[in-house]
């Protein structure tokens, strides 16, 4: 198939122009974490930090508590994800292994609860929350979280679960396993990177989290990444630099993660996408 | 495939031994017991977070009902008729509905551009997957921020390059209602696209070659097979991103909050901002309830258009 796209600086370009879309930003917050006060409010405006500092992550850590943010993102982000792990896998081998009558639609249901706006469900959620005095708690957020990432986590594990050979359950099985027993040692470990797979869509999407981090854990020491930096602003002016810090600081750990991991993220992604 | 099964043959006989009692009842237990069991957590869960709440929603829509104290007060409709002439829901419904209109489809652009640049064969795909990855891992809370700096009057990025390009006049972006709402929409189609990207490019890839190869032989030119296969190939593809991408382009929160907090003055506060606001803010839980329950009427309309357009189609 011959195309314009046969001539390599031409590929090149293509190449440029989606790595550019998708870097500049992150990589122009660096460039300005990395400058001072002083030329970030010089006219024209720097491109390339004259003498790059490392003085705004200093000041990210100490004008704020960005570390209790970090911690508190890490917690809820980790806890829902295995709470939902577990709670998925479950749903996800009874849809996917055992004899269900209506297993397309047990599965629409949880999948059709992603449709649902969460901001519709944010009222009751903060009401009931307010009133069993569960505002400002991990708690909070861990348990919205954990549904949240139900219907990717179970639509990702049913592919899984589907595409490990039933043979290998029933040889396990009748070799005296019990069908727990099977599902344990044959069918989990098989189902690992699948397993993985969606831990990582979870982990991410909680780490993500805006609306309700930021109605329902909003005291400074219960803040998670997006709202504590987000309501960094200071009293008179946005204090580009240090928010800048603090916004790669937040990114490193799930960019970190993602670079690892694409081709496994890529896979859950669509799949959950193509399922659905 | 064999070796695991029979590398496994050897554990079962001395594992379960010393309690048997309890391997005989959960030996063999019936199918539609242990589906029910397995199910259970899900399900519990849902009515939870999902179930409850919507009732309990659409119950506290007919109260007169704040946490700043008083108890609840029954008004019937009342609170539906005050949010219809309400001028801030119907600003905030036409807000939110004009960004789903423009950066739905903005997003499908840009996306099934990205993805069909994507697709070409690289020798090394890690960069150009990444650069796909990056934008939806990014917090949409992160990308209202760096999207805020790059907008900023006098030392973002973005009048920089048009003062280099010969605007001298600083235009301020986010002061002024429209071009706040321009911001806003290229923010989230650029935050939105990659994941379109990233789906259409799945679908790109299952697009059989010979296809194209057979549409070579037949004389057919670039742009009329980027129409006659590539479209209706990816179509399945096109409307399952779509779907996910209108559902929650209609919740749209984080970036007009980190960008604008909805200014300059209401022009850019969204259906989903205003319901924060009564709610968290003002404590008025009957009327965000109100609020809420026909942002939920809007999202089921949009999701049953699309459900009936695959009907049709399929």
């Amino acid at each position: 198939m011959k195309s314009i796209f046969d001539s390599r600086s031409l590929r090149l370009l293509a190449a440029a122009i989606v790595v550019l879309n998708g870097f500049f930003p992150a990589l122009w917050i660096l460039l300005t974490s990395l400058k001072t006060e002083g030329e970030l409010v010089s006219r024209p405006i720097t491109y390339w930090p004259h003498n790059p500092v490392l003085e705004n992550y200093v000041r990210a850590f100490t004008d704020q508590p960005l570390l209790k943010y970090l911690g508190n993102s890490f917690a809820v982000a980790l806890l829902s994800t295995v709470l939902s792990l577990v709670v998925a896998a479950c749903a996800a081998y009874a849809i996917a292994r055992l004899n269900l009558k209506r297993r397309q639609l047990v599965l629409t249901c949880i999948v059709a609860s992603s449709m649902f706006p969460l901001v519709t469900l944010l009222v009751p959620i903060f009401e009931t929350m307010r009133n069993l005095n569960l505002l400002n708690t991990y708690t909070a957020l861990v348990l919205p979280y954990t549904v949240l990432n139900l219907p990717v986590c179970t639509l990702v594990l049913v592919s899984f679960f589907q595409s490990i050979s039933k043979d290998l359950e029933n040889a396990a099985m009748i070799d005296g396993c019990t069908r727990m027993g099977a599902l344990v040692r044959v069918v989990i470990p098989l189902a690992a990177p699948g397993v993985f797979t969606a831990g990582i869509l979870g982990f991410v999407n909680a780490w993500d989290e805006f609306l309700l981090a930021l109605s329902l854990n909003s005291t400074p020491a219960m803040r998670t990444l997006p709202v504590g930096i987000s309501l960094y602003q200071g009293e008179f002016t946005f204090p580009w630099p240090t928010i800048s810090a603090a916004l790669i600081v937040a990114i490193v750990p799930v960019a970190v993660l993602i670079a690892l991991f694409q081709e496994r993220v890529v896979g859950g992604l669509t799949q959950g996408g193509l399922k659905g | 495939m064999k070796s695991p099964a029979s590398s496994i043959e050897g554990r079962p006989t001395d594992a379960p031994a010393p309690r048997p009692g309890l391997v005989d009842r959960i030996k063999d237990p019936d199918e539609k017991t242990l589906a029910l069991i397995l199910l259970a957590p899900a399900f519990i869960l849902l009515a939870l977070i999902v179930a409850y709440p919507i009732g309990r929603l659409i119950w506290n829509s007919f109260f007169d009902l704040r946490l700043s104290g008083g108890a609840a007060r029954f008004v019937g409709l009342e609170n539906y008729a005050l949010a219809l002439q309400d001028p801030d829901f119907w600003n905030a419904t036409w807000n939110t509905v004009l960004i789903t209109v423009v950066t739905v489809p903005g997003a499908l652009v840009v996306g099934l551009g990205l993805a069909m640049l994507a697709n070409l064969p690289f020798k090394r795909r890690w960069p150009v997957r990444l650069a796909l990855l990056l934008p939806w891992a990014l917090p949409l809370a992160f990308v209202g921020l760096i999207f805020a700096w790059f907008f900023h009057t006098e030392f973002g990025v973005v009048n920089d390059v048009l003062r280099r390009l010969g605007v001298n006049t600083p235009t301020m972006w986010l002061l002024s209602p429209r071009l706040a709402f321009a911001a806003i929409c290229g923010a989230i189609i650029w935050k939105t696209s990659s994941f379109m990207a990233l789906i259409l490019l799945a679908g790109l890839q299952m697009i059989p070659k010979s296809l194209y190869e057979a549409a070579e032989v037949d004389g057919a030119s670039k742009w009329q097979q980027f129409w006659q296969i590539t479209i209706p190939m990816l179509m399945p593809s096109i409307i399952v991103a779509l779907i996910f991408r209108t559902i929650t382009a209609l919740q749209t929160f984080d970036i007009p909050v980190t960008m604008t907090h909805g200014g300059p003055g209401n022009a850019t506060q969204t259906l989903a901002m205003l319901i924060h606001a009564t709610t968290i803010d003002y404590l008025d839980v009957g009327y965000g309830s109100t609020l809420a329950v026909l942002m939920f009427v809007l999202s089921l309309i949009v999701t049953g258009f699309y459900l009936q357009r695959i009907g049709r189609s399929a």
